[in-house]
């Protein structure tokens, strides 16, 4: 009798306690939350889209730093005075209206990946179930010998948007008529393959359209070859003849070094010196955060599943756009859009059981050479073997009718519409 | 007996029409992603990229149907519709047909 009221006794216990145990579980099951580093073109899509589609049943916190953004894609057409810098400056107000997501103004300082939360430089401790890790890349400012931090004044990158495009732009409306602008182009990988090259022809519209012809800009690019490298040639001896010359590593025999001070730039073929306006776009790496939380390899970008954009070193973690390493899909916020949404998928599909597709992407870059003459690069790509690998890819021919180059960009510009509607709300 | 047999083939078509017609919204809303990266989801028409939603289902699927046979000449959409399936197409014409410029479907 005694055996058996104490068996009664301890399953009472047993029940008891199963039942305080139990309620901190329910507590935790209120809502799964998932934190999004950074405002870009994969975070804030990523941000928007787990909302909406969750329909508020995740908690959605983007930490970006900055009030306004500036797009990276188009600041060329800033730079070459065809679209104006508002036109390019988005604010996260229709986002922040998303029921479900909070925007947190700060930045990302740490990632606590066993403790699961993002520490804020703030102070403030972000607990997640799943992160989305989406910061761009950082620029190698030891890449270039000569070059650094400190000399991005006086030879700007303007490869991240903001006060370095405004600041680039100044300088490019300086040079004289005769000045000798020299680019360093960037080896691969680095954020947006085209850009250097549209960059080189909206530079060279606007000293043409100020009646500076007489001005010249040199290429020093470290590669044998360019993305859409016939298509900007000819489009530059089209409209440009005799103001853009391209100089691959065989030509220039190696980037010697650079001299912020008398704006110098060395080569082992020949030196250019007191040139008006260098422009430094060097090596490029995934963002800080990314690489100081252990999910970059040896490479200094990011690997990820190609079926779900998930870390390949933490489960808990997907990577976006120009940070992680995407196999044939180029860095630009058209593919981060596009990964950003695969993600988005895989996330609610694990957080709260949605439905998932196989993963499949897409880009497009577009690229002005000249106003109204606008040439496009893209493809459909899919998870195969280990890697998002291109299934079908497209690229505009030399020799196109000036009435399709110009259909391109009025192409080019509503993309710009809708892309920034689809990222801000 | 001849009648009742063309009748009946006759209602397998119309069905396996409808059947096309009748596409699964949710795979359409996923599938969508990538066609809102530039055609506006409210409707919007910005530049050269034309709007896509409130179409009848039949229209947008002979659309995609010529893009996917090449018989329309833009490479990006040739590339889209290329990999679409018949269901796949179907699915967002169904999705995009129900999006009317009225509805919140953001």
């Amino acid at each position: 009798m005694d055996f058996n009221r104490r068996q009664l006794l301890t399953g009472t216990a047993a029940v008891t306690g199963a039942m305080m145990l139990g309620s901190p579980a329910t507590l935790a099951q209120a809502k799964p939350r998932v934190v999004v580093i950074g405002g870009g073109a994969g975070g804030a899509t990523a941000a928007k889209y787990i909302a909406k589609d969750s329909a508020g049943a995740i908690a959605v916190t983007l930490v970006e730093p900055n009030a306004k953004y500036q797009t990276c894609f188009h600041s060329n057409l800033y730079l070459g005075g065809v679209r104006d810098y508002a036109s390019i400056t988005h604010e996260y107000t229709g986002l922040a209206k998303i029921a479900g997501i909070e925007i947190v103004r700060d930045s990302a300082s740490m990632i606590d990946r066993d403790k699961k939360e993002v520490v804020l430089a703030g102070g403030r401790r972000l607990p997640y179930d799943r992160l989305v890790v989406s910061p761009g890349i950082d620029l190698k400012y030891d890449s270039v010998p000569g070059w650094s931090q400190a000399a991005e004044e006086a030879m700007p990158h303007a490869w991240k948007p903001g006060a370095q495009t405004l600041l680039l732009r100044k300088r490019l409306d300086a040079v004289p008529n005769g000045g000798v602008i020299v680019m360093i182009a960037p080896p691969n990988p680095y954020r947006c393959p085209p850009g250097p090259y549209e960059r080189v022809s909206m530079m060279a519209h606007s000293l043409k359209a100020a009646g500076k012809d007489r001005s010249k800009i040199f290429v020093i690019d470290p590669k044998e070859s360019f993305s859409k490298q016939g298509l900007f040639q000819e489009g530059w001896e089209k409209h440009y003849k005799g103001m853009v010359e391209w100089l691959g590593p065989k030509v220039h025999d190696g980037l010697k070094s650079v001299d912020p001070a008398s704006g110098t730039v060395v080569t082992g073929f020949e030196t250019y010196k007191n040139a008006a306006l260098v422009n430094v776009i060097p090596a490029q790496m995934a963002g800080a955060i990314a690489r100081d939380s252990g999910l970059a390899n040896a490479s200094g970008f990011c690997a990820i599943d190609p079926t779900s954009m998930k870390s390949a070193v933490d489960a808990n973690i997907y990577v976006l756009g120009d940070a992680c390493i995407a196999g044939d899909m180029p860095k630009s916020a058209f593919s981060a859009n596009s990964q950003a949404k695969v993600a988005a998928m895989m996330i609610r599909g694990e957080l709260v059981a949605a439905r998932t597709f196989p993963a499949r992407y897409t880009n497009t870059c577009w690229s002005l050479i000249e106003t109204d003459d606008c040439v496009k690069v893209g493809g459909a790509y899919e998870a195969k073997d280990g890697k998002i690998a291109a299934s079908s890819t497209f690229v505009s021919k030399t020799g196109e009718t000036a009435e399709m180059r110009k259909q391109q960009q009025a192409e080019n510009m509503g993309w710009y519409a809708g892309i920034t509607a689809d990222m801000f709300g | 007996m001849s009648r009742r047999l063309a009748a009946s083939v006759g209602f397998l078509a119309a069905s396996s029409f409808t059947g096309a017609c009748a596409g699964d919204r949710e795979l359409g809303a996923y599938l969508s992603n990538e066609c809102v990266a530039c055609h506006q989801i409210s409707g919007h028409v910005t530049g050269g990229v034309p709007r896509i939603t409130g179409w009848p289902e039949e229209n947008f699927i002979a659309v995609m149907n010529s893009y996917k046979d090449k018989h329309r000449d833009n490479p990006i959409m040739q590339t889209i519709a290329g990999r679409l399936a018949d269901d796949e197409i179907a699915a967002l014409a169904a999705y995009f047909g129900a999006v009317t410029s009225q509805s919140s479907a953001k």
